[in-house]
């Protein structure tokens, strides 16, 4: 007999709106902390010792956060709202202030992405003003780097993903468009290596192991379907897809051993999969609206791993779940 | 001396032999005077007797020494020669004459003699004689027609011997009977004998001899009707089939022999043959053209193997008709045979009242013979062709039984392709199975090279066993390359958690009311409102009985009538489980609404069916006792529960197992409590369900007569009583439900359809299960003989296996209930 699915070991209320993104920052020694962003432009820092909002940061004027990040650098913290700013905020010391802000001129849901690198500097993906292009920015400098515009007609621009590849010079950029292909541009070269066809329904959200060179993207229908990059940077679908029993996904996310893949159902529901073949694992049943995000945590002890999932019925349920380790299971 | 003749001199001779054989005991006088018999047998250079002595006494003394052997066998001289003498002297005489006499006699000796040491002794003879193959020189003398001009009683005779010899030997011996003399070693033998004579006849003709097959063709088909043609003509056939497929004096030698069985023999022979060659061409090698010779081969092949007979294989089928369309002379047979063969597949008595399998046998035939003939042989058969398949393809479709439906869409289909009718052919819709498949593939011809030589076939098979070991080694490195990593890539070590949670989203929610959910199946257009107003119509309809009964005839008339608009899955059943929930809730109100709707104007057979299929299950219900709610607490204990940790043993289930383990049981009794009785829910209302339906069926309406065309109906309809008849038993009621339906079931017990017959005699089973003994011999004694008489006739001559059955099975328990009652007159009242 199978154990019956798992119940959220706590959850997190009091957000007000629906949750749009999550990001875990539970380094060592550090209280472990979890930001979301609202769909009310508010960015809540949650204590997950207390359990409780340490800190509320309102700096989008009342627009939507869609993306929230941290430097590990310098500790600051990045939020994206869709009144198309970036802000840069300093929390050191109790401070809680926008520091810097970038304008994107992007009306769309496109998240943004963020590589850093070992030298300080960081670089910045979004999308830009033209409904197809990405902009590339370095970012304690705002210079741009770059823009890349593909030359057929993809649509929208809907999720990137941005990162440096163990062999090779220069960053990679994955993006999703709204037609469903899924591009991968050179980021040095500016110039697109790779198109595949992934959906036929505009492309939610992707994401990408860059150990194992292998990705998986979800639309707005009942069907995952997971591709590899090869050594010549091509794109290719895999065989390996995985049919939902409800339509669509808003987010997707590879835990960090790469074991387990977690997506954030329309139907209410997490689902959780084994990342190698896809083989599902369970489903998460709390929420009574959409999920809206999921996201592992980054603890250091494996054992304390989480997964919190962040929904539009303003509430953040955190689970537990294939966390023993080894040498447990 | 000089001067007499030689048959005196002989007939002298064995006299005086007698004589010292009666009277001498002395060892040498008897030595000598075996030699002497001896000698006449002898015809080498050392022989001291003459030819002309020789025949004369193996004309007219041979038998008559070896009765005289066999008589005296006991005779004390017997005893006291050594054995090599024995077997020197005494079996020669037997092994080396004549072999038909010596057959006859120890035939004779053995069936005259009681069990003694004497009759051994001739057992050990006749095993000798079989052993050294005398009777290939038997068949071969009467091959070669220098056997004695024999009357025909004697050749009745030894015919008679030798194809019974196991018989005869079994009679005598009983349990003692040699392997030998075992029917299937004897007639094994029997079969070499027979082509060892037939290959020294072919070798006779080839040097000029003439020789008959008469006899030997004699055996066989005497073989053949005393049913051990199979063992024969497992050995000769293949043999044949070999021999003539080179060597033309052989096909000569078995064309005559098989036109020389006689008439009376030659459908055993036939039946036999077609069943143990291997292709139509060893047929047609080893028969000829006998068909155009021989009317009873003709009749036999053509007609009776084909359209009298059914038993036989598919491969069976294809040998005769594929040996009909392999020459040219045949071939007018076979379109003789496509006619008739036309005529009786289309015949739409035939498709009544003959058995399933004889139509499928029929229906192989018609395709074989229409895959076996050309296009321009078609042509001319066209328009007969054309009518059987339009006229036969009606009756079979208007059947009630699936099976002959299904046989007629695939013969039709079949046809239709094969004539071509001006491009345009049928095409209809089955589900396939085991026969429909079957009838296809008769359509595609079989590799015409049956059997090939028995040399090259292992030479084939060699390399094809290599290839094949072959191949799993050109697998198993393909087979890591599918997965280079499987060990390191397997999620295994994550148990899956349980997703039966995982369901379809809804976007309405279902209602709450049963009122609603009537008001959204009648009105509402909402696809998806219907769908979940259906889906939990059954359960609304159970959980609230009260306001169930305010609208349950409302509700069923509703889901009567409901069509299935927007292709819900699971329609027909949803639909149903809510009128057999209606019907169950609330009984008499919707009973009578069903069976009074059921005779109306205005209904499809479909909503008729629908309405008996619910009475039917709704019967159901009600007679089997409330399912028990006793491990209900626990349930809802385990959907409460939180898991802890990870151990998925419920709590319960430890607490027990600790009890468990901590009692000590004195016996090992049932733990588990016996079933409760309860009331038959069923026994009040049984009536409800059943007299109403009695009520009009021989009112025809304009959509409807029962009694007419609507033949399915009626066989539902009589099925349905008979199933409240068997759920009614124990009841009060039984007794006047089963002469009720009894009395219906007479005017229909002898209709056309089959359907409808095993509805009946499924009804007649089930009133003589249900009612009480008492009142059967009571009520019905009048309508019992008569039940009975016709009870028998259709246990023997339905053409329904399934009748036939059912009607064995009405006679036991007829016989048994009125058993009980006679042996026990005085009962009073039900005995359960």
């Amino acid at each position: 007999m199978s154990h019956p699915a798992p119940s959220p070991i706590y959850t997190l209320r009091g957000a007000g709106g629906p949750l749009n993104t999550l990001h875990f920052s539970c380094l060592a020694g550090d209280t472990p902390l979890l930001f979301s962003g609202s769909g009310h432009g508010v960015v809540h820092i949650w204590n997950l010792n207390s359990r409780r909002a340490e800190r509320n940061l309102e700096g989008h004027s009342g627009s939507s956060v869609i993306w929230v990040n941290t430097l590990q650098s310098t500790g600051a913290l990045l939020s994206q709202g869709r009144d198309m700013q970036v802000c840069q905020w300093d929390l050191r010391e109790g401070r809680s202030e926008v520091v810097d802000s970038v304008w994107t001129g992007s009306v769309g849901f496109c998240q943004c992405s963020l590589l850093e690198s070992s030298s300080g500097s960081s670089l910045l993906a979004f999308a830009g003003q033209q409904t197809e292009e990405i902009k590339i920015i370095d970012l304690p400098s705002k210079k741009p780097v770059c823009t890349l515009v593909p030359d057929a007609k993809v649509g929208m621009v809907m999720c990137i993903k941005l990162w440096q590849p163990d062999s090779g010079p220069g960053p990679l950029l994955l993006a999703g468009y709204e037609d469903g292909s899924l591009l991968l541009w050179d980021v040095t070269q500016r110039c697109k290596l790779s198109e595949v066809k992934a959906h036929p329904e505009p492309i939610m959200c992707l994401t990408f192991d860059t150990k194992r060179l292998r990705g998986i993207s979800a639309s707005s229908e009942k069907k995952l379907s997971s591709w590899i990059l090869d050594r010549q940077n091509n794109l290719q679908l895999q065989d390996l897809s995985v049919t939902l029993v409800n339509p669509g996904v808003s987010q997707l996310c590879v835990r960090e051993d790469g074991k387990l893949l977690a997506s954030a159902g329309w139907d209410h529901r997490v689902r959780v999969f084994g990342w190698k073949k896809l083989r599902p694992l369970a489903v998460l049943q709390y929420h009574s609206d959409m999920v809206l995000s999921v996201a592992f945590s980054d603890h250091q002890d494996p054992r304390q791993r989480l997964l919190a999932a962040g929904s539009k019925d303003q509430r953040i349920s955190l689970w537990s779940i294939y966390s023993e380790g080894a040498n447990s299971s | 001396m000089e001067s007499l003749t030689p048959n005196t001199e002989v007939r002298l001779m064995v006299s005086q032999c007698f004589q010292t054989l009666t009277t001498s005991t002395h060892d040498k006088d008897i030595t000598a005077v075996l030699q002497t018999l001896n000698s006449y047998l002898d015809d080498g250079p050392a022989s001291t007797t003459t030819s002309a002595q020789r025949d004369e006494f193996q004309r007219a003394h041979y038998t008559r020494t070896l009765h005289f052997l066999v008589s005296n066998v006991q005779a004390d001289w017997l005893h006291s020669l050594r054995a090599a003498q024995n077997t020197e002297l005494w079996d020669r005489l037997f092994l080396c004459g004549p072999p038909e006499q010596a057959l006859l006699v120890l035939m004779e000796g053995i069936g005259a003699l009681r069990p003694s040491v004497n009759l051994d002794h001739l057992i050990t003879i006749t095993e000798k004689f079989l052993q050294r193959g005398r009777l290939a020189d038997l068949l071969w003398s009467h091959c070669l027609e220098t056997a004695p001009s024999d009357s025909p009683q004697l050749r009745e005779t030894l015919l008679g011997r030798i194809v019974a010899l196991p018989d005869l030997t079994a009679n005598r011996l009983r349990l003692k009977n040699k392997p030998l003399f075992l029917p299937q070693q004897y007639y094994r033998l029997l079969a070499t004998e027979m082509l060892t004579a037939l290959e020294r006849t072919c070798l006779a003709l080839k040097n000029g001899t003439d020789c008959s097959s008469i006899f030997v063709a004699q055996i066989l088909g005497k073989v053949c009707i005393h049913g051990h043609g199979d063992v024969v003509l497992a050995v000769v056939a293949p043999q044949l089939s070999a021999c003539t497929r080179s060597d033309m004096v052989w096909q000569r030698v078995c064309w005559k022999m098989l036109g020389n069985v006689p008439q009376r023999w030659m459908e055993s022979v036939l039946t036999g043959l077609v069943q143990a060659v291997s292709g139509p061409d060893a047929l047609g090698r080893i028969i000829g053209n006998l068909v155009l010779t021989n009317k009873k081969a003709q009749f036999v092949i053509t007609h009776k193997l084909l359209l009298l007979q059914y038993k036989y294989k598919t491969q069976v089928l294809r040998i005769i008709l594929g040996y009909l369309a392999a020459d040219r002379e045949r071939r007018p047979l076979l379109m003789q045979v496509l006619r008739s063969v036309s005529q009786a597949w289309a015949n739409p008595s035939a498709v009544k009242h003959t058995p399933l399998e004889q139509q499928l046998y029929v229906s192989k035939a018609l395709l074989l013979s229409v895959s076996l003939l050309s296009d321009s042989e078609l042509q001319g058969l066209r328009s007969e062709l054309l009518q059987c398949m339009l006229g036969g393809m009606q009756s079979h479709l208007d059947s009630n039984v699936v099976q002959i439906r299904r046989v007629g869409m695939v013969v039709g289909e079949c046809l239709s392709t094969r004539m071509n009718i001006n491009g345009t052919k049928l095409k209809f819709e089955y589900d396939h199975d085991e026969e429909t498949r079957e009838l296809l593939a008769v359509m595609t011809p079989v590799d015409s090279s049956d059997e090939p030589e028995p040399g090259p076939v292992k030479e084939v098979d060699s390399p094809q066993r290599t290839q094949n070991k072959s191949s799993p080694f050109k697998a198993e490195p393909q087979s890591p390359q599918n997965d280079p990593d499987s060990e390191l890539d397997s999620d295994d070590e994550l148990t899956p958690y349980d997703m039966s949670g995982d369901r379809e989203m809804n976007q309405a929610s279902p209602p709450c009311y049963l009122r609603d959910c009537l008001e959204t199946l009648m009105s509402s257009e909402d696809s998806v409102r219907v769908e979940l107003s259906l889906k939990v119509a059954e359960s609304l309809v159970r959980k609230n009985v009260f306001a169930t009964r305010e609208i349950s005839v409302q509700l069923t008339k509703v889901l009567l009538h409901m069509e299935d608009k927007y292709n819900i899955t699971g329609f027909l059943s949803l639909r149903q489980a809510t009128m057999v929930a209606l019907t169950a809730s609330d009984c008499v109100p919707v009973t009578q609404y069903l069976t009074t709707e059921f005779y109306s104007l205005n209904y499809s057979l479909r909503q008729r069916l629908d309405m008996l299929e619910v009475l039917a299950l709704a019967a159901q219900e009600l007679s089997k006792p409330l399912a028990e709610r006793r491990d209900s607490p626990v349930c809802a204990a385990d959907s409460t529960d939180l898991m802890t940790g990870d151990n998925p043993l419920h709590w319960r289930q430890v607490v027990d197992k600790r009890i468990q383990s901590k009692t000590k049981r004195r016996s090992k009794g049932s733990t588990q409590p016996s079933a409760k009785a309860a009331p038959n829910r069923f026994a009040p209302v049984a009536g409800h369900f059943f007299f109403p339906l009695l009520r009009n069926y021989d009112k025809p309406q304009m959509t409807f007569d029962l009694l007419g065309g609507d033949h399915l109906v009626l066989g539902r309809m009589i099925h349905t009583l008979g199933l409240f008849m068997h759920l009614a038993v124990n009841a009060p009621i039984a007794a006047q439900m089963g002469r009720a339906l009894l009395d219906f079931v007479w005017a229909v017990r002898y209709h056309t359809d089959q359907v409808v017959r095993r509805g009946v005699l499924f009804a007649v089973c089930c009133v003589f299960l249900s009612m009480p003994s008492q009142n059967m011999l009571t009520d019905l004694s009048d309508q019992l003989f008569e039940t009975r008489t016709w009870l028998a006739d259709v246990a023997e001559g339905d053409p329904d296996a399934d009748c036939r059955s059912l009607a064995v099975q009405s006679l036991v328990l007829l016989d048994k209930s009125l058993k009980k009652q006679l042996q026990d007159p005085q009962a009073l009242g039900p005995e359960s």
